[in-house]
This record gives C-alpha cells, sequence and structure tokens, in this order.
C-alpha cells in the first residue's frame, strides 16, 4: 500500500503582491492547492510511466551440480532472448543452483526451470515443483519417459533414440562404430552453421549436445513469452506442451510428444567425432519420420489412473497434472 | 567532306546513345549458384543458359541496379558485393559489404540494403562507391530485405529471432518489429506499400500484415509439413502471390486476398528464390537440390521448361 504523501501547507501565490493578500486570501488558497494537486498527479503519472517503460523481467533457474556446457547453452539462450527482447521491452535472466539448495527456488517467479541432473534427481525436482515446466537437459533414461510427469519436458533425446537412430545407421551402413549425438559442432544445415558460430564466438568452445540442450529450452521458452506476455509457470508449461513450433536449428517444427520427449533428429558421428550424417536415416526411414526412432508410451499403471485426455486442435494430446 | 560529317553525325549519335539514363535491358535472368561458385546467365528468348561468370565465394543474393546499368551479386564468403555489367558480363568493381553480406535489395535511389547474417545487422551501402552509410542493428540471422516501391519502408526478416523489422528510410529508423512465425525468410510489399507478405519457413506460413497497423491481418499455414516455404512474389495485377515451397518441391499459388491455396505448381528440388517478368506472364524459380531453374507460364500455372543451371542455385533476377 502506497503511503498518502503529506500536503503541504498552502502558500501564498508568488505573483500575488502582499497587499491583496488577505482579500485574495481564499482565492489563493484554491489556486496553490490546485496547483499542488496538479504537480501531484503528474508526479504520480510519470512514476506510472516510468513503471510501465521499465521491461517485463523472466527468470530461469537452473539446477546443475556441474559448471559446465548446459549452464553456457542456457547462457547464449538468454543473450539470444535478450536480444530478441530488446525490440520488445522484454528481458530474461538465468539463476544457477545446486542440487541440494532448490528450496530457495520456491517463491522466486521463476517461468521455468531447467534441470542438468542424473534421473533421479530430476525427477525429484519435477515432483516438487509441479506447476513449473521442468527441462530435463541430460538425464537419457528411457523410464523417466514412461513416467509420463505432467510437467517435466524432455530436450535431450532417450536412450531409445539413441539406439534407434544408431539401429537405422547400422541397417544402411554395415556395422562400423558410431556415436549419435543430438547436436554436433560441425552441423552446418538447417542454420545449424550459424548457432555453432554464435556459440563458438561467445565461449570459445564448439557446442556440444549438453549446450544444445540448454539452449533449446531457454530459446523455446522465450519464443513463447515474446508472443504471450502471461509470465504464470503454469501458463507456460501448458503453452510449451501444446502450442510448439519450435525452430531449434535443426530444420523442423519441434514438439513435445504426449510422454514429454521433444521429437528432433539425431546426428551421427564416426568414432574420431567427425560428422557422418543425420537420423532418421534416408532410405531406412521416410524423411523427417522422426517417430520411427524410438518412441516410448507412458507405463501401464499410470494410464489407467489418468483422466480422459482433451484433444488438442492438431491432434496432439497432453497428460492433465495431477491435483 | 561529305564522309567527314556524316562521320561525325554518327559519332554525335553513337555519344548521345552512350550517354542515356538507361540501357535497353538485356532480356537475360541471371542466377546465383551458391557452390559452384559462379552466375548462370540465360537468354530470355531461346531460355537457354548462354554464358557463366564466376563472381567469388558462396554468391547468394543477386540484384540490378535501377537504371539497369550495374549486375550486383553477394559473394558472403568473401564479405563483398561484386559488380558486374551485364551487357559484357565483365567484373566491374567489388566492395567489402560487412559479415556475411546475404541477400539484399535495391532501393529506387540505387542504394543497396543488406542483411549480414553472422552480424545481427542490416547495412546500407551506395554501389557507387563503396561507402557504407548507415548500420542498422536487427534480429539475428537476418536474411529477407524487401522495399515498397515508393522506397519508404524495408523490411528486413530476422530469421533466428522471429521478427519483420520495419525500417523507415531515409531516417533509417526501426518504426515497427512484427513477431511472426518461426524462420521467417522474405518479404514483398504490393505496390502501394500498403501490405506485406512473410513466409516463414519452420512454421510453415505465409502472413498478410497491415504496414499502416503492423497487425497480422491473415495467415495461412501450408499442410506439407517438410514444405519450407522461402521467397515470395505477387501477381502483376496483385490478386495472386507465389511461393516458393523450399522442400516440397512445388510453388504454391494463393489467393492473395484470402490466402486460399488455388494451385500447387511442381518445379524442381528444393525451391527457394523466385523472379516475375515486367510483364507479369512469366515466373523463374531456382531449385537448389536438383541444380536447375523452372520457367513457369503464369496464364496457366504449369512448368514451360526446366533449365540445368551450376550446384545449388539460390538467387534470380530478370533483366527486362
Amino acid at each position: 500500500m502506497k503511503e498518502e504523501p503529506v500536503m503541504p501547507p498552502a502558500t501564498p501565490h508568488p505573483s500575488s503582491p502582499p497587499g491583496h493578500l488577505c482579500r485574495a486570501g481564499k482565492t489563493v488558497k484554491i489556486a496553490v492547492a490546485r496547483r499542488i494537486l496538479l504537480a501531484f498527479s503528474l508526479f504520480i503519472t510519470a512514476g506510472l510511466q516510468y513503471s510501465l517503460a521499465a521491461p517485463q523481467t523472466y527468470r530461469f533457474a537452473l539446477v546443475t551440480d556441474r559448471q559446465d556446457d548446459v549452464m553456457s547453452g542456457a547462457e547464449q539462450g538468454i543473450s539470444e532472448a535478450n536480444l530478441q527482447g530488446r525490440f520488445l521491452d522484454k528481458q530474461y535472466t538465468l539463476s544457477r543452483y545446486a542440487s541440494a539448495d532448490t528450496g530457495d527456488i520456491s517463491g522466486r517467479d521463476y517461468v521455468a526451470i531447467l534441470a542438468a541432473l542424473p534421473a533421479r534427481k530430476v525427477l525429484a525436482l519435477a515432483k516438487a515443483f509441479p506447476d513449473h515446466a521442468v527441462f530435463n537437459l541430460t538425464a537419457k533414461s528411457n523410464k523417466l519417459r514412461t513416467l509420463c510427469l505432467p510437467n517435466l519436458l524432455h530436450v535431450i533425446p532417450s536412450d531409445k533414440m539413441y539406439a534407434g537412430a544408431r539401429r537405422q545407421w547400422h541397417e544402411k551402413h554395415g556395422k562400423a562404430t558410431i556415436l549419435v549425438s543430438a547436436w554436433h559442432p560441425d552441423f552446418v544445415k538447417f542454420a545449424a552453421r550459424d548457432l555453432n558460430k554464435r556459440y563458438k564466438a561467445a565461449f570459445n568452445k564448439p557446442m556440444d549436445e549438453r549446450a544444445w540442450a540448454g539452449w533449446a529450452a531457454v530459446k523455446m521458452t522465450s519464443d513463447h513469452l515474446a508472443r504471450d506476455d502471461d509470465d504464470n509457470p503454469a501458463a507456460v508449461l501448458t503453452a510449451l506442451k501444446t502450442g510448439l513450433a519450435f525452430d531449434g536449428q535443426k530444420g523442423l517444427s519441434m514438439y513435445f510428444r504426449g510422454n514429454g520427449q521433444l521429437r528432433q533428429i539425431l546426428l551421427v558421428e564416426d568414432k574420431s567425432g567427425e560428422l557422418l550424417g543425420e537420423a532418421p536415416v534416408r532410405g531406412v526411414a521416410a524423411p523427417n519420420d522422426v517417430d520411427s526412432l524410438g518412441v516410448l508410451s507412458c507405463a501401464r499403471e499410470r494410464q489407467r489412473d489418468q483422466r480422459v485426455r482433451p484433444p488438442v486442435p492438431d491432434g496432439r494430446t497432453i497428460p492433465i497434472p495431477r491435483r | 567532306m561529305k564522309r567527314l560529317i556524316c562521320g561525325c553525325v554518327f559519332g554525335a549519335l553513337f555519344v548521345l546513345l552512350l550517354g542515356q539514363a538507361s540501357i535497353a535491358a538485356t532480356n537475360r535472368i541471371f542466377v546465383t549458384n551458391e557452390r559452384s561458385n559462379n552466375v548462370s546467365v540465360i537468354n530470355g528468348s531461346t531460355l537457354e543458359v548462354e554464358a557463366t561468370i564466376n563472381v567469388g565465394d558462396r554468391p547468394r543474393g543477386i540484384g540490378l541496379s535501377p537504371d539497369g546499368k550495374e549486375l550486383y551479386i553477394a559473394a558472403s564468403e568473401d564479405d563483398a558485393i561484386k559488380v558486374v555489367d551485364p551487357v559484357s558480363l565483365k567484373l566491374l568493381r567489388e566492395f567489402k559489404a560487412g559479415s556475411d553480406p546475404e541477400a539484399f535489395a535495391v532501393h529506387p535511389n540505387g542504394n543497396i540494403y543488406i542483411s549480414n547474417e553472422d552480424d545481427a545487422k542490416a547495412t546500407v551501402y551506395d554501389p557507387a562507391t563503396g561507402r557504407q552509410i548507415i548500420e542498422i542493428p536487427v534480429g539475428l540471422e537476418p536474411e529477407g530485405v524487401a522495399i515498397s516501391p515508393d522506397g519508404t519502408q524495408v523490411i528486413v526478416t530476422s530469421e533466428s529471432t522471429n521478427m519483420l523489422h520495419v525500417i523507415q528510410v531515409p531516417e533509417h529508423r526501426i518504426v515497427a518489429n512484427v513477431l511472426v512465425g518461426a524462420r521467417p525468410r522474405a518479404a514483398v510489399f504490393n505496390r502501394a506499400g500498403t501490405l506485406a507478405f512473410a513466409t516463414s519457413e519452420i512454421s510453415g506460413e505465409v502472413k498478410k500484415v497491415d504496414m499502416r497497423s503492423y497487425k497480422i491481418v491473415a495467415k495461412t499455414k501450408i499442410a506439407d509439413d517438410t514444405a519450407k516455404p522461402k521467397d515470395v512474389l505477387l501477381s502483376k495485377d496483385e490478386q495472386r502471390l507465389y511461393v516458393a515451397g523450399g522442400r516440397s518441391n512445388q510453388v504454391l499459388v494463393l489467393d492473395a486476398d484470402s490466402m486460399e491455396l488455388i494451385k500447387n505448381i511442381p518445379v524442381g528440388k528444393r525451391v527457394w528464390g523466385l523472379a516475375m517478368s515486367k510483364d507479369g506472364e512469366r515466373v523463374f524459380t531456382t531449385n537448389g537440390v536438383s541444380g536447375d531453374v523452372s520457367v513457369i507460364d503464369t496464364g496457366k500455372n504449369v512448368v514451360i521448361k526446366t533449365i540445368t543451371v551450376g550446384k545449388f542455385p539460390w538467387g534470380v533476377v530478370i533483366d527486362d
């Protein structure tokens, strides 16, 4: 509650000659009071204008026990969001927490929480903050996906997707030793070149899949917030699960599956780290058929408990958060 | 004596003709080949490639001066604009044009507005002197540049920031930033400058923007998920939109009013670039992956010829 300002006592109008003060006393008092009221309302308006003109700030929390590429990736995402934010009067910040300190996250108005943690810690975090989008940036466990937690969004692919990519590649190219990754610093297609260049210039190291995941989580959220001011974390979560068409610079419009997994292509490299190609592998799967890469359905016990999901316009379904 | 007078008269006429404000159009179509580092020169009558010009590293954007005397090519790996004579096909000069110049548009006053992909900037150059006039900060990965026919407005799309930046000329101030679908690539104004149409590659959309209110007044989403729309053009009567449908390998013809699909025209693979002849009767497309150019008859909206050019054709401009 703002304090009511104290009105200063009325003073004679400076232009009134002293000889006329007594006769014109009442008029002078009204005139002065009017001026003070005008000054006061101008002051309030100026204050309002200032607060309206100040950029709207959106805060992200990143929970990680390592200072590594996930953090720099998320920072890259924040700096790109702020570049866009300059045109929209919005700004974005990132705060880092150790996994032991997640209690400090409560009540701090974060729009979303990013996690670079082992599977069981990500799960605990998602359960602790059911109304926030919790981005899983590093844990590849299949089980984490089959749990189908309503607020857990997996940016990094699942083990099953990596295995699917390997299997498709080997079907086409024989049993050569390969590595599969969600990103590669030499990937140039689909504006990957631009992202790799920017990241390298900013951090002086190649962008790997951990950095890409950190970047992607921030960028997809800021892309949404650019169009929709509502920073209520529950609203942000719903929008991410239903309305996403994210350009992660991997060439397709990305969105989350019903189990919370981000659909995406994977990249294949040889054992020396040289980029070989992409999965889904052309000739083995239909082009862009990312659903050929290992879809995990929700575990049975959970399906029994879930209420009927409402259909969303484009046919994707989402689980309803438990109350 | 008679010969001397004749010679003088001819000489004078010749000089007069040379001094004309603009030259007769060459009736050529110029196509940049991004990965063969050259430009294919197509004869507008025979529709055959009649010459190839080597133009430097990774040529993409291409355009003509208003008087038709100079052809500009952005060689992005060389960070330069190459200036070529469209008649003799000789390189006249080049000038540095900021970092990674990709696409550009030529203003009616002759200046060039360039999107610098790497730098989150648009830059304006005087091609006569190579002097940079101004740098305008825009969003990430600027690409499409469109100029209203009266020259008072320029749109620059920023692909990673998902915006159309509207720049007022000559003040060079950004007057509006319109959020559009993911990865906006190209835009086009109507003749009056009151509307603009923009394509978004990843969201697969074409949006119509009212350029007085800067509001999106209509949009259409291309159903084909693989289609990544790029260049967009208005037909001469402004009733139709031609949209390069990327990997759907088609040019989409939309009704400019309702934004509904009228026809799909199959062309080569990965169609990005479009150019329309002055009479509105032909549209030329650059098909990057198949390495060819399709010629569309806009009366029937069918391809009448496919012309093999260089590797990964990108931009196209018609001198007619």
